[in-house]
């Protein structure tokens, strides 16, 4: 399943600071090889990593939270991978997860719906905040970067006001049936006829296949995601071929709030309650997996595989690391040492293959 | 634009800029909101002590909002600046507290680890290429454990020594840590407006491409400019050590936020070239009083990330109107002087 998009070149008005063109492959899709390395990447650590504790293959303690984990990060890169699609960004996600999962709580403890239904309030609740979002940065013109950094402000006061207001414990725990399930169900509860699934496969990662279905779906089929790339790659030339862009941007920004939804369910799921603190962890992974994955912070091009690719990197170096003993004081300055290395390791590669790619031509 | 208006445009036109300025906008709803505190806290307000609290908590988030504005000057963006202040604080402390350096190395340490830890994010930036975001994104995951594996779980108290002396001294009422903060600011301003390599930072940030055509080295000016933001932040940490009665981990867990706020609202451009170190001080004393108004009505601290949340809000969308307008008024009176085609002039700037 390849979703990468590229539309249209970058805009030769204002060349993006510090990239070179994009160099075009005829044989591969774009990125392909840049996925293919991360795949090989992820490969060897989870291998190393293997080789040196062998608790690290074992399915119960350490494979199936870390799939529960990539699960849920993966909703939150993909979240932040919409507003970069239209090159915007959305700093305000982890809010926007706990906006919404602000109002799950609610319809399950004082509105009493059960699980879906309640999803579904929750899941309208970041599209509406999202799309808010979208149309005071579509109607002002002004940086998606203020907007959302405000926006995050806002709705970091509003959600703890909210919890204060109506929870005694700053905390919604009503669980509807079914939710303490899926925190522990994994495939093995799944069986079809006499062939069960793996136990190490959590079920709620059919929420983020799902998802990955859709924006996946979105992106590279239909013409919408394609008109979100254009308006990302070069917004003039998409105004100028008659696409609505402000449309376009409320759209981004909209799917961008449900899919934080979608995590922050996902999240409480994990932990077992709906807190003020759902989200506040989700800012820097929701940019680490789209961009190691190949999606650009300038827009116009996005990877939904990429993204899980990249969150799965992160999600399996920090396990890796925890497996083998690095103590909390630790692990953050390995992760980001190594990802300033896999990051400068992408760049030089790029910057070799440019050069290849005009040698050649 | 403001830091770039030539000072020497006649005074009246200046003047009538000023005017209608966003530090106009920000000292009149800064004077109204604390005249109305005043007011309503029945004149307790104006005590001594009153006013030494709130100047002292208003050092921090100035010099914060310094550093993020001189990496916006320049179009970048300091991720790290949270990270990077609490672990030159908690570096202090515990080199003072544990290892018994003295209070005036300790400093020179942090001020110049300070410096090249932001140099060093500049030239990250300059030699891989990628984005000043994603790099400070990085190196503010690396600070972030670097302050716990200095600090764990504890709280560092340096003790009493010359530095809480001089936290808590004041000069006419006037806490001293507080004038530091604003002598930062003068030199800041002094150095983007009047300084040579200053102005070559706002001229890399408003337009590089013609910034290169004139001989000036974009990277050159990215790396200063991330190279005085870990200076200035080396400065909060000192300060910080010098008022708190105590430091640990969560010492700048939450200086992200407040820092793009300040130069934010006090009318610095995103994209660059265009920063008013003014505006980020009054944008950070207005915040400031947002927080002051929490404490005499005893609300929930919510309140204050939700009242600045809005605030900015309305101020973007209002500025939108009012700068949608004067072009519109504009344009009309363009239309007026020569009917014809009205020039594109924001490609006048782009290569082909």
């Amino acid at each position: 399943m390849n979703t990468t998009e590229q539309v249209g070149q970058p805009g030769t008005d204002r060349p993006p600071p510090g990239r070179p063109w994009t160099v075009r492959s005829h044989r591969l899709p774009p990125g392909s090889i840049q996925r293919l390395g991360l795949l090989a990447i992820i490969a060897v650590l989870v291998f190393a990593f293997g080789s040196a504790r062998s608790s690290f293959y074992n399915q119960q303690l350490t494979v199936f939270p870390l799939l529960r984990d990539i699960a849920t990060f993966t909703v939150v890169g993909l979240s932040q991978m919409a507003a970069l699609s239209v090159g915007h960004m959305n700093l305000a996600v982890g809010r926007m997860a706990a906006f919404s999962a602000m109002f799950m709580g609610l319809a399950y403890q004082d509105w009493h719906l059960p699980l879906y239904p309640g999803l579904a309030v929750g899941l309208a609740a970041g599209a509406a905040i999202g799309s808010l979002t979208g149309w005071i940065i579509s109607a002002t013109g002004v940086n998606s970067f203020v907007v959302t950094l405000a926006m995050d402000f806002a709705l970091l006061g509003l959600v703890s006001l909210v919890y204060s207001q109506f929870s005694t414990t700053a905390a919604f725990t009503t669980q509807p049936a079914g939710m303490d399930g899926l925190r522990t169900y994994s495939l093995a509860d799944l069986c079809a006829g006499n062939v069960c699934g793996s136990p190490a496969i959590p079920q709620i990662l059919l929420f983020t296949g799902l998802a990955m279905l859709v924006v996946g779906y979105l992106y590279a089929r239909t013409r919408v995601g394609r008109e979100l790339l254009l308006v990302g790659s070069n917004i003039r030339a998409a105004r100028l071929s008659g696409i609505p862009d402000r449309r376009r941007v409320i759209l981004a920004h909209g799917l961008s709030g449900t899919l934080a939804g979608l995590a922050g369910f996902m999240l409480a799921v994990t932990s077992g309650s709906f807190t003020a603190g759902i989200g506040s962890q989700f800012m820097i992974p929701s940019f680490l997996g789209p961009i190691l994955g190949g999606t650009l912070l300038t827009g116009g091009v996005v990877s939904v595989v990429g993204t899980l690719l990249g969150t799965a990197l992160v999600q399996v170096i920090r396990q890796g690391l925890t497996t083998l003993g690095v103590g909390l004081e630790s692990l953050d300055v390995y992760l980001g040492v190594i990802l300033l290395l896999t990051l400068s390791a992408g760049r030089i590669g790029s910057v070799v293959s440019h050069r290849r790619a005009v040698k050649t031509r | 634009m403001k830091a770039l208006s030539s000072g020497r445009s006649e005074a009246r036109t200046s003047l009538l800029r000023f005017f209608r300025s966003t530090e106009m906008t920000l000292l009149v709803v800064g004077a109204a909101g604390f005249a109305i505190l005043v007011a309503g806290s029945h004149g307790s307000l104006l005590h001594g002590d009153a006013v030494r609290g709130i100047l002292s908590y208003l050092t921090v988030p100035i010099l914060i909002g310094l550093a993020q504005l001189v990496v916006l000057a320049v179009g970048q963006m300091n991720l790290s600046v949270g990270p990077l202040g609490g672990f030159l604080a908690v570096l202090i402390a515990a080199l003072m507290a544990d290892h018994g350096v003295p209070v005036l190395l300790a400093v020179v340490i942090a001020l110049t680890l300070g410096t090249l830890i932001g140099a060093a994010n500049g030239l990250l930036v300059v030699t891989t290429r990628i984005n000043g975001f994603i790099v400070t994104l990085a190196t503010m995951t690396i600070l972030g454990g670097l302050q716990y594996r200095v600090v764990g779980t504890r709280t560092i108290d340096p003790g009493s020594g010359i530095l809480k002396t001089f936290g808590t001294m004041s000069l006419l009422n006037v806490p001293v840590i507080f004038l530091i903060a604003l002598a930062a600011a003068g030199l800041l301003a002094f150095f983007l407006r009047r300084v040579v390599t200053g102005r070559r930072l706002l001229a890399s940030g408003g337009n590089p491409l013609a910034a290169r055509l004139s001989g000036i080295s974009n990277d050159r000016a990215i790396v200063v400019a991330h190279a005085l933001s870990g200076l200035i932040i080396g400065v909060a940490a000192v300060l910080t050590v010098a008022s708190a009665p105590g430091v640990n981990k969560s010492i700048g867990g939450d200086w992200l936020l407040p820092s793009f706020a300040a130069p934010i609202i006090g009318g610095a451009a995103l994209t660059g070239g265009s920063v008013s170190v003014l505006g980020a001080v009054l944008a950070a004393f207005v915040i400031r009083l947002v927080d002051v108004a929490r404490a005499q009505y005893s609300l929930d601290p919510s309140w204050v990330n939700f009242t600045v949340g809005a605030v900015v809000l309305g101020t973007v969308v209002i500025t939108r109107i009012r700068e949608t307008r004067q072009a519109k008024a504009t344009r009309r009176r363009v239309d007026l002087g020569r009917t014809g085609i009205t020039g594109d002039s924001s490609t006048a700037g782009s290569a082909s």
